[in-house]
Formats: C-alpha cells, structure tokens, sequence
C-alpha cells in the first residue's frame, strides 16, 4: 500500500488550563532528547519523562503534564491516565526526602513496622503524610527488593538496608 | 472473516457456523444465552468482566468466550455447575463494591447490572464490609458521572477513543481504585454522550434528563433524529405530553446508527417543549405593526386571500414558495404540489444551503448506506467535516478503518479532525479541492490542479492509485461546498474510474435531516437557491409563503427583502428572523409532535413517529398547507393522515414507487428509495465551468494550519440549539464550574466563573 | 548478607567477589565476552538456539518456560522489526538475585542479551528496570556505554555484520509489569495492563513486532552455555531443569542472601539449616515460602527430614513450586494469618484492576483479614476466604489472581491452628 504523503501527527486535546506548558533548560530539553531518542514511537517515553518532569518541578503539575501533551502528542487525560497507575509518579506535592519503608513479608518479620514506627515518632507524622516544612514525606511501600538486607527503606532514590532505630538517626539527621 | 462453514457443537449440539466466527456471538445466535458486561461487538476486545466463561474440550481453565474464534471441532460447554459458579460469583465480586441502592440510582430499571444480578445474583450477600466510596460529579454539562457504579467495563473508553477518535475519557488510578475520569475531571470532548449509552450502569448519566423521571414512566417512541443528513434512529422517552429525553439504547430502537447518537441528536431535544414555542396562530393586521394572536380559521382565511390577491395583481409568478429541508417528505411534497399545481408558481425551492439538483440528475452509481462506508476498503472524503456536520458518517469512517482497515483519502483545505485517522492526507489551498475533483475527471488536468491546490502531482497519483487498485468497496463522499458542477462530475466518478471487479459507492454529505427528501420531492428542481429567491423580491416575488424560515446567513445582507414584500406567511417554531416581517405566523409542530418521513444520505427513507401530541394549537405543516389548499377551493383529500400522503408519494415519485408506511416501519431494515442511475450523462459542460473557476483560482497562496476545535460546528447555536442551556456552556467553551462534585439530586449549578465566561 | 554458589562452581556469581566487578576490563580477563565471539566467528542463529534447547535452560523469571522454545517460536520471515526485551522488574516479594546480578555483574547481562539478540535477529533490545532500581539503570548505562567504546554494542559488533542496540527503560512502581505482556504495554507507555494471550509475544509483542522477554537470570546464563556447550550446562543441573539457579534467601536466617545451586540440589533443609547459617536466635523453623510470595507456603515438618529436592519437580513433589526462586523462612514467631493478610495485601495493592475477580477480590479479601485482625473475625470466614480464592483462581486475566489466591489457600490448608485463633472456632467446619 502505498504511503500517506503528508505525515500525519496525533493532535492532542489541550484543556483550556489556565497555566501554559513548563519549559526547562537546554539541558534538561538535551535529556528528554536522548530519551525520546530511544524509541520508535514517541508515547514509550512516557514514564522516562514522567520523571524527569518530576525531578524538575517535585511533582507532576498542570504545567508539567501539559508539558509532556505537547511532547509526545498526547492529550492530558492520556498523562492521566499513565500518571496515576503506577505508585512512584507523583500528582500531588511530595515531601523533599520521600522515606519509603519497605512492608512487605520478609521486612515486616524483620522489623519493618519498628522503622516505620520510629520514623514516625522522629518525624511527627503517619504514613502518607508531609511534615509541616514539606522536607519529610513517609510511606509504606511494597517490596523493594531488598528482601535479604531487611528491614530497609527507600530515601528517595537510595537504598537504606539493614536498617536499626539509631541508623534512621544517623541518616535523616545528616540530610540538608 | 470467510465464509467457508465448520463444525461445532455447544452442549452436546451439533452447529455449522462460519470458520472465525466469535464463540459469544455463535452461542447467542443458536440461542444459548451467555451473559457479559465488557463485550460489545466491533469494539476492541476486553476480556476483563470474565462473565462469559464456557469451558471448551482440552483447554485448560475455563474460557473467555468473547475472545474465542471457533475452529474446526471445538466441543463447547455453556452451562455447567462449574461455569454458574462462575458466573455468579463475578457477579457478586461486582456487586461488592457497588452500592446497592438502586432506588436512587437514575439507572434503576434498565440497568444491566441489575438484569444480570436477577439472572445471576446470589440470594444473600456475602460482602459485608464497607465498601470503597467516591463522590457524585459532573464530567460536563452533559455527563453525570457517579464512579462508584463503575463495573469497569470500559465501554465508554472504547466508544470514545474508536466511535469518535477523542479519548477524551479514560481510565485512571489501578486496582480496586481505578475510575473513569478525566485529568482534572472535566470532559473536554464534543460531549456525543455515546459513553452514557453504553454505560451498563448508572455510572455515566445524562445529565440534561437526570432524577427527571424513571424509565419505566417514559413512552418509548422510535424515530428519526432531525439534525444532519444521517438520519440516526433514535428511541424519544416522552410522559405526560413532555419529551424528557433521547436515546438509542438498542433495547429499543435498533437502527442504523446501532447505540450511536450525537450531541444535538441526544440532547438538544428540550426545544421541543420550549416556552417560547409559537402557540397559536399570529396575525400582523399592518406592516410594522404586532403580531396578534387569533384563531386558525381566521389565519387561514387571511392567508388565502393575501397570496390571491398577490397571484392576481403581479401573476403567479409572483408567489414566492419556500420550504425548509428539515421538514417531512410530506410537508414537502405537499407544499411542492401547493406551489405547483395550486399556485402554479416557477419561484419555489427549499432554504438548503446546499443543491443537490445536478448530484442526482448525474447519478452514476448508488448511494453508499453507512453499513457500506464501515466496510469499504477506499474511502475517498472531497471537502466537508463530517466529524462536526455528519457525525455518524465519521464514525464509520472510522472504524472502517480502524477495524476494517480501509485507506482513507481526505482532500480538504482544512485540517479537519478526521485526518487523526486518514491513511492520506491532501491539503490543498483553501477552496481548491474542486481542482483534485477535476484532475479525478481526467488526468490531463494533473499539473493545473496540483499547482492550484498547492501539492504535487505525485499526491493526485497516489490518490488515483488508492481509487484504481485495492479490492473491496470504494466510496466518494464530497462536503457542501461543492459547487453544482462538481458534483455532476463526483457523480460520474464511478464509471471514470470503470472498474468492475468492485464496487463504486457515492455518499453526499447535505447538512439536513432531510435533505435528500426536499430533492426527491422536487424542491430542488428549480435549480434556485434561497439567497436568488431573495434577492427577486421586489423585481418578480411579492408575496413570499415560507415553511420552517430561511437560515441566518442567507438572510445576511438582506435583511430588508422580506420588509419589502406585499405579503409574507411563516409556518414555524418560534419566532426568528423570518416571522420579523410576517403577515401571518402559524404555529408549527416539531418532528416530536407529528408522523412523517425523512430520507437519509443513504436514501433510506425512514419513519418519524408522533412522541408527544402537537403543543399548543400547532399543527404539522402538510395539514396546514392542505388546509390553505382546502381555503383556496381545491381537496388534496388527504383526510387528515399522513400515511395517505406518503401513499401519493408512493404513486407519483418514481423513487419512492410503491412505498407504504408498512413496508417501511421496521427501523432494522431500512428501505433505500431507488434515485435513478443514469449509465450515461454528458458532464462536458460541467467540466468545464469547473477547469474554468480552478483556473481562476491564484497560482500561489497560504495553507490553512489552523487546528479546528472539537465542536466548532456541532456547538454552534441555532434557533433549536438555542433553546437548550447546556449548548450555550457548550459555545462559550465549556468552562468548567467551580465545583463539579453534585449531591444526587442537584442539576448542575451554574456558578458565577460560568456566569461570566457565558457572559449572563 | 552472603553471596555464594554452594555445591557448584559459580557461574552466575563467578564474578562478583572481584574488585570493579562492574568494569569491561575485569568482565574480559574473567572470561566475559568470549561467548559473544565464539557465536559470532561461526555460529548461526539456529545453531545458537540449539545449543540452549539442549541446555534445558528454564525460564528463571517465574513460569520456568524453557528459554530455547521460546525463542524457536519467533517467526524467522517476518518482515517486521524483532525485539529482545530483558525482563528485570524484580518485584516479586521475596526476590532480589537480578539485582545483585545487575549490579555485580553487568556484562554478563549485556552479553547474554547481545547473543540473544543474535540468535533472534534482533537490532534493537530494552533492559526493562523497575523504577526502584534507579541506581542500577545507572550502572547498566554506564556498561553499555563502556561496551559501546569497545565495539561491543551498537554497529557492526566486534567488526561483523551485526549490530544490536540496548537500551535501559524504566518503570515506575508496578508489580504487574513483571508479567511480560503488561511489560510490553508499559514499554509502549501504555497503563501496564497485561495483553490478551494469543498473540504470544513472539508472535506479536513490542509494537505487534515479534518479541521475546527473558528474565534477567536466564539471559545471564545464556554465555555460559555458549561457552560451555548445552550438554554441559544441562549436566550441570537435572534432565529437565538444567544449570544453576539463583536464589534469593530472606527472612529468620542467619545469612540471609543470594545463593548460586545447581539446579537439583538434594536438600532444602541441609540448605537453610546450614548453607544460609541456620535458623535466627536458634529459633524454630515454622515455614518456608520458597518461590517468591506467589506459591504455595511449606510447613516446617514438609522439609525437615523430607530431603526435598529444589528444582522445578522436586518442589512441586513437596507441595510448592520454584517460582522466582525468593526463600522466604519463617520461624516459630511468625503467625501465619498475619504474613498471610501482609502478601494479600501486596496483591491488593498491585492488581492491576483490569479483570473483575482479581480487582474486586482481592480488594474484599484485604477487607476480610483487617475485619478478623481487628478481632471481627467470624467462624465461617476461613470458608469464605477459600472460597474467594476460588472465584479468582483460574478465572482472572493474567495469573496475577492465581497468584493472590495460592498463597491464602496453603495457609488456611496448612495453617489452619494460625487462623483458628484468630475466628476463634475451627475453621474447617
Ligand atoms: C504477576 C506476575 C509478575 C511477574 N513478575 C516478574 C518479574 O518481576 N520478573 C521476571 O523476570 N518475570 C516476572 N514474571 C514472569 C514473566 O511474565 C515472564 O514469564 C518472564 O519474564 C519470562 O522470562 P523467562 O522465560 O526468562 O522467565 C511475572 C509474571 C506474573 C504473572
Ligand atoms: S470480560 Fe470478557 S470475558 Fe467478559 S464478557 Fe467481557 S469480554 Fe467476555
Ligand atoms: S520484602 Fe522488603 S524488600 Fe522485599
């Protein structure tokens, strides 16, 4: 068959938000590049971005997701709905250190629920919660994966293993 | 899916059926009855509610027998201790979050999570905790959404992202808090409303004809929409002499459209019971003066003698008739033959914006059917939008092509939205798409169009490629702006294009329900538009008898002409620009109100049923013209009954030859009325007006770029539109309120943001 | 935490003892890399996949489908681009031996990959992480990076004809993009629902191109077999299971951590009671949940003195299966209801929502257990739960449902003590 001749692009559905998309720098818009570089079809770097997106604002705003409709040809409602299946994008503000305790089986027979506690008593909140400063997020998580280091938890990106009451000390205490 | 025949047997029963036929749909039609939420058929496959489990010999597990294909062999098994285990507890695992207060529910009575708890439900309830709540919303001033009814059949999604290319409506959250929603919960979409159809629930509702009344309360009547051309089928809910809502919903009302409906179809029909609606008949005793209520003989009487008295100062021509193409096949006919036979006027045509006059007398091959256009493998679309003027027609375009992997060719000088879905695309410099018609005429036209439409001849090859090869049917669909000529030529492409391996299918796309019907009964045939009408008052027109009023733009510039008249009569609705200079106004009765017929742009011509008794003292327009024949001395002996209208019909327009109400009552099978297909017609003339204006088209020039918004046409307030509130959040774009949560019997509140950016 | 082959010479773990295990240069003067020559200067394709069919390499991801089938089944005419897509979205409780694959031993997965690719035709190949294992994408980037430098990855390979491109993606926080078809729409930046199977992946996968998704273990283990030949690497281990297997060990064990066996190895209970350093604080051992959260659970006096033999068979024979290979052990402390509510809360937390009985019954049966753990428990609750279980086992989309229910059924079956005390009545009645 033969092929269309004039390339034919999704249109997305802009809401009429009252914000315009965010813009980031030469070298955030370098990365997102490199990303999208990655794949034959634009949409698979959804999640790729998503964070990136994430790591620039702290979550995913109104700008932000207008942002990536207009990056990958989508409409919101597509970011949406990626957005909010899966636990580690965020679309409500989020805490500067997100402390994620791993609650799963082989950490709560280790004493994940003793972390999860002094945490809580050290920080004043409950899980799910952000500390009045929004420095501290806490949450409980599923596995980590790091199942044979147990009890651990998750210091936004970094791994914490083998985790005792005076370690969590140590480690919130030294963070800016 | 071949035709070829294998055997099966379901419980022990031995079956011939289709090879690659779907087991759910095999098993339904030899009658074995299979529950399911999440199948609907030609909607991309789901499989999630896991209601229409079958086992099947030597595969493991139970099956999903809405994503089985039936092979050679296959021993099936739909009813078992097993599989009514089964079934009955997804039935119970969708009730456990669900509330179970379905008194409340606007759902309540044609729910089919009710229907299948009846057939499938348990006796008590097991599921005793609390269950998962979310907050009653507005999605748009048109969908009412309460998530927590959502069995997640994700019906809405599909018909939103397949039907109309929109995916404005989605899935969000995961697990057991997944919902249907939007970023930011407001629906930005042309609010079609198709979501709400297939809603099994009482998840999406409508939010015009929500908590108004109970299903179970409406007469159900089955009729034909009276928007655009494709004549959807629909079923008008009606108590207590009010029309409260519409719907396709297939348990009542299986037409063409299937459950398809679009926003003015579904919506707009609260016009019909509008307190501005013309009540009785009106009386302007002297120019410039007001117009006066008075009772039907004495306008009758007054009319007669206004139009005699013209016809005999000035002639007849004199006598100016015009009828509007939203009216019946019998108000038309009727009024043809008032001005025909009875005034004996050569100055009578419809207000159409649109002649279809040179289309049908050119008529090379037949109209496409919209079952046609969702099976063609070539879809050819000149000009038009029928995304925003022919909403079902787009539809199956694009399932055509979705499900039946057509190539779609759109040659328009917009980016119209259809484009999403077209394998080519021709943009071509604003109104020169009558270039690519001619360079389809005959290729020695190539190299003027491609440089007047601003492409290159490449794209009018691969376009003629597209038309030449490929099996399966090919279909020419051309918009409104095509010139008279240019259809002739449209008309005749079918044998340009003499291939006899497949087959050639024309579809017009007029703006009005009936359309077709102001042709077919001979409005048309003058050969005149609205606006030369017009424009001959004064000179040769001096009395003007008007059913259904002109359109705004043709009044446009000339707004004076009807001022000028001797003597002006308007059947309508409601007052508008055309009553402004009446002499005499008669009320009207809408499509609601009376029986009729309307012809489609697949020639079906089909039934439209009285709901509701006529409002007022308003009348259908063929009783009135009749009436005023019977004034003027002459009985067209019609006695009152549409159906011995439509039966002239049937005995003196050879397309219709033969038609009866009866034989065309059935709304499953329509009847295609049979236009004349010429095998010859000289189109030389034809040719060449249109080389002509294509040469005077300039040899350079911009592209439209513009992108066009969803609704830019559908929202567009009319004077029926106007009567609807919800079309006027619609035109202001939509803005969305302050808080879209609702208690259950709140409407939605039109709060001061709205206020002002409706700017009331 | 230990990492060590027990009863066989490392192969999986050969490396990563050694100092900048990460780096090309250590990988290649420990023999990294010789594979991907030896299958380029001369082998074919089929030649390659016949050498794992005769591997009796399984699956190590979780379904133990043998890898050589696999890969036999992706269509050799098809004209469209093929994908190889490595499966390391790891969530699966109890289960944490592709990290420490990843994250000692790099190479080792870009070569398997590289020769899969090879033998599949592919040019284009995704490393699928779990967006948790951010740190590792990093470590993966930099390899690949390094391999690129040396010809390894990227155009005309080591000078030959053939090119192959890795790229690492990431998810972000979703049990069910383990299971490979919910992998492939996440790929695609879809939701990560799983797909209708057929089309297998093979068939129609990644962008409806043929695909193949392999766990990261058995992509790791494909050089080996390569350099040793598929009769040696199938000796290694039993006829039907062959090679080595990695297991993750967490839970009341002294040494907790990855071990490398040979696949057969002849008791389970010589392995926790000495090879992982014995029960915790001496403690009793009470159960054994040895396939990752998602088999059946083993009651003590079903291993003690049983010598359960672990391959696929033997744990099968004692009432369970190898699954991803997590050992998760429990002592005497461990009440059996609640690290029961605690995996079914997993499972709730990480359907997908897409098919009723795993949306909707996994959600109730979380209900269930908070009612009973409140002390709302009722005496017909454990008929309930099993049949619950029922109504999802075999009826879901993907076994993701299957996956929630075997847990719940084995510890009421098994358990029942456990569970008694909390309905207060005998739960068999
Ligand atoms: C719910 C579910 C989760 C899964 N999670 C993983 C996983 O985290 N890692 C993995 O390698 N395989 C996982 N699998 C298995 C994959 O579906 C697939 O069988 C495997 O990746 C194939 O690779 P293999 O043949 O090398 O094992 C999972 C399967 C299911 C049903
Ligand atoms: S989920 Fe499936 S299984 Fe059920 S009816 Fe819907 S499509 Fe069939
Ligand atoms: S259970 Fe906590 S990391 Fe695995």
């Amino acid at each position: 068959m033969s092929q269309p001749l004039t390339k034919i692009e999704p249109l997305y559905q802009p809401v009429d938000l009252d914000v315009s998309p965010a813009t980031f720098s030469a070298d955030v818009e370098a990365e997102i590049d490199r990303h999208l570089a990655k794949y034959p079809v634009r949409r698979s770097a959804i999640l790729p971005l998503m964070f990136v997106v994430q790591r620039e604002r702290g979550y995913l705003d109104p700008a932000g997701v207008l942002y990536l409709a207009n990056r990958l040809g989508l409409r919101t409602t597509d970011i949406w709905e990626v957005a909010t299946f899966y636990s580690m994008i965020y679309t409500e503000p989020i805490g500067k250190y997100h402390i994620q305790v791993c609650k799963t089986l082989s950490c709560k027979i280790r004493g994940a629920g003793a972390i999860t506690e002094h945490c809580s008593r050290k920080l004043g909140i409950k899980p799910g919660e952000t500390t009045e400063d929004g420095k501290f997020s806490l949450s409980e998580v599923e596995c980590l994966g790091s199942c044979g280091t147990a009890p651990m938890f998750q210091l936004n990106f970094d791994y914490h293993e083998n985790l005792t009451p005076e370690k969590v000390d140590q480690i919130l205490d030294s963070l800016p | 899916m071949s035709t070829d025949l294998i055997h099966i047997s379901i419980n022990g029963k031995p079956f011939e059926v289709p090879k690659g036929a779907r087991l759910i749909d095999v098993c339904r039609d030899k009658g074995f009855d299979i529950p399911s939420f999440c199948y609907y058929s030609d909607l991309a496959l789901q499989a999630s509610c896991r209601m229409c489990l079958v086992r099947i010999e030597k595969m493991p597990k139970l099956q999903t027998s809405c994503t089985i294909t039936c092979t050679d062999g296959m021993a099936v098994t739909t009813q078992s201790e097993e599989i009514e285990k089964a079934q009955r507890a997804m039935t119970e695992f969708l009730l456990a979050n669900h509330p179970l207060d379905c008194p409340v529910c606007d759902r309540g009575g044609e729910c089919e999570l009710q229907e299948m708890t009846f057939d499938w439900g348990g006796l008590e309830e097991r599921f005793t905790e609390k269950k998962n709540y979310y907050a009653e919303r507005y999605l748009s001033p048109m969908v009412a959404n309460d998530p927590q009814r959502c069995i997640l059949c994700k019906r809405c999604t599909r018909v939103c992202d397949e039907w109309m290319g929109e995916d404005a409506i989605e899935a969000g959250g995961r697990g057991a808090h997944t919902v249907i929603g939007t970023y930011l919960g407001w629906l930005d979409c042309s609010q079609c409303g198709n979501c709400i159809e297939v809603c099994p629930t009482g998840t999406l509702l409508d939010g015009t004809y929500r908590h108004q009344t109970r299903p179970w309360e409406l007469a159900q009547t089955i009729s034909t929409c009276n928007f655009c051309s494709d004549g959807c089928q629909m079923s008008l809910g009606s108590r207590g002499g009010e029309l409260m809502r519409v719907v396709a919903r297939d348990r009542y009302v299986n037409g063409l459209n299937g459950e398809f409906l679009c926003v003015k179809g579904r919506f707009a029909h609260p016009f019909v019971n509008h307190e501005d609606r013309i009540r009785t008949p009106l009386i302007r005793y002297k120019k410039g003066g007001k117009l006066i209520p008075t009772t039907w003989d004495e306008a009758i009487r007054r009319v007669a003698e206004g139009l005699d008295s013209v016809a005999n100062q000035h002639g007849r021509n004199a006598v100016g008739v015009v009828g509007s193409p939203r009216l019946t096949n019998e108000a038309l006919y009727v009024l043809h033959k008032f001005a025909t036979e009875l005034v004996g006027t050569d100055n009578y045509t419809t207000t159409d914006a649109f002649s279809l006059k040179s289309f049908f007398d050119n008529l090379g091959s037949p109209l496409a059917t919209h079952r046609d256009i969702r099976y063609a493998k070539t879809i050819i679309l000149i000009g038009g939008e029928p995304e925003e003027l022919q909403p079902l027609t787009a539809k199956q375009m694009r399932q055509a092509v979705r499900n039946g992997g057509a190539r779609l060719a759109i040659i328009n000088s917009a980016r119209i939205r259809l484009v999403e879905q077209a394998t080519h695309f021709i943009h071509v410099r604003p109104g020169s798409e009558e270039a690519i018609v001619l360079a389809l005429s005959d290729s020695a036209n190539d190299s003027l169009a491609a440089q007047k439409a601003g492409i290159e001849v490449a794209q009018i090859d691969v376009l003629r490629q597209l038309i030449k090869d490929g099996p399966g049917d090919v279909v020419f669909m051309f918009g409104g702006e095509m010139s008279d000529a240019a259809q002739a030529i449209i008309a005749r492409l079918g044998s340009t294009f003499n291939r006899d391996d497949v087959r050639f299918r024309l579809h017009p796309l007029p703006l009005f329900n009936n359309s077709i019907g102001a042709h077919d009964m001979g409005m048309m045939e003058r050969g005149i538009t609205a606006e030369q009408l017009l424009d001959s008052i004064g000179s040769q027109v001096k009395a003007l008898y008007v059913a259904g009023g002109f359109l705004p733009q043709q009044l446009e510039g000339r707004a004076d002409a009807l001022s000028k008249l001797d003597f002006l009569v308007v059947q309508e609705l409601f007052q508008n620009e055309t009553t402004e200079f009446a002499d005499v106004v008669l009320p009207a009765a809408s499509y609601a109100e009376i029986d009729g017929t309307f012809t489609n742009n697949d020639g079906f011509v089909q039934r439209v049923r009285q709901s509701i008794l006529p409002l007022h003292q308003a009348k259908s327009d063929w009783m009135i013209t009749a009436q005023l024949a019977g004034e003027l001395g002459v009985d067209f002996g019609y006695e009152m009954s549409a159906s011995s209208v439509f039966r002239e019909i049937g005995e003196k327009v050879p397309a219709y030859a033969g038609l009866r109400y009866p034989l065309i009552k059935d709304e499953q099978n329509p009847v295609q009325v049979k236009h004349q297909i010429r095998d010859e017609a000289d189109t030389q003339s034809s040719l060449n007006s249109v080389r002509e204006s294509v040469q005077e088209l300039p040899n350079e020039g911009e592209k439209n770029y513009e992108r066009r918004e969803v609704g830019h046409e559908l929202f567009k307030i009319g004077t029926l539109t106007d009567k609807v509130p919800q079309f006027h959040l619609l035109a202001s774009g939509n803005p969305r309120p302050e808080t879209t949560r609702v208690s259950p019997l709140y409407q939605i509140t039109v709060d001061a943001k709205l206020k002002e950016a409706v700017g009331q | 935490m230990q990492i060590k082959a027990i009863g066989c010479e490392p192969l999986q773990l050969r490396r990563v003892h050694l100092k900048n295990s990460r780096t090309l240069d250590v990988y290649r003067a420990n023999g990294g890399y010789e594979a991907l020559k030896k299958v380029l200067d001369g082998m074919s394709p089929d030649d390659v996949i016949n050498e794992v069919k005769k591997s009796a390499l399984r699956g190590r991801g979780g379904a133990g489908f043998p890898t050589g089938m696999k890969w036999s089944f992706v269509p050799k005419d098809s004209p469209k681009p093929k994908y190889v897509v490595c499966n390391a979205d790891e969530s699966e409780p109890g289960t944490f031996k592709d990290r420490y694959l990843m994250e000692r031993d790099p190479h080792m997965l870009i070569e398997g990959m590289l020769i899969a690719a090879y033998a599949l035709s592919s040019k284009t190949t995704y490393i699928y992480t779990r967006g948790e294992y951010r740190y590792l994408i990093d470590i993966m980037d930099v390899a690949i990076e390094e391999a690129r430098a040396a010809g390894l990855v990227g155009n005309n390979i080591l000078g030959t004809n053939f090119s192959c491109e890795i790229y690492t993606h990431t998810g972000a926080g979703a049990y069910i993009c383990g299971e490979e078809t919910a992998l492939l729409s996440s790929l695609e930046g879809l939701r990560g629902h799983p797909r209708m199977k057929p089309p297998f992946p093979a068939v129609s996968g990644l962008y409806a191109s043929p695909t193949v998704v392999n766990n990261v273990e058995t992509l790791t283990a494909v050089p080996d077999i390569i350099k040793m030949g598929g009769e040696a690497y199938q000796k290694l281990g039993t006829e039907k299971s062959g090679g080595t297997k990695v297991w993750s060990v967490s839970g009341h064990v002294n040494e907790p951590g990855v071990y490398e066996l040979p696949m057969g190895y002849d008791d389970m209970e010589k392995f926790i009671m000495e090879d992982c350093g014995g029960m915790l604080g001496g403690k009793k051992l009470k159960a054994v949940i040895p396939g990752g959260s998602s088999v059946y659970i083993m009651r003590a006096s079903d291993i003690i003195g049983k010598d359960v033999r672990m391959d696929y068979e033997g744990l099968v024979a004692a009432g369970s299966s190898v699954g991803s290979g997590g050992f998760i052990v429990m002592d005497e402390t461990v009440d059996i209801f609640e690290s029961t509510k605690n995996l079914t809360e997993f499972y709730k937390h990480e359907s997908c929502g897409w098919c009723t009985p795993c949306r909707e019954g996994t959600d109730w049966l979380v209900k269930v257990f908070k009612r009973i753990a409140s002390g709302n428990g009722r005496p017909e609750d454990a008929q309930l739960m099993l049949d619950l279980c029922d109504n999802i086992e075999g009826k879901s989309f993907c076994p993701l449902g299957d996956a929630a229910a075997w847990p719940i059924q084995s510890a009421i079956k098994r358990f029942p003590e456990d569970f008694r005390k909390h309905l207060s009545v005998n739960s068999e009645s």
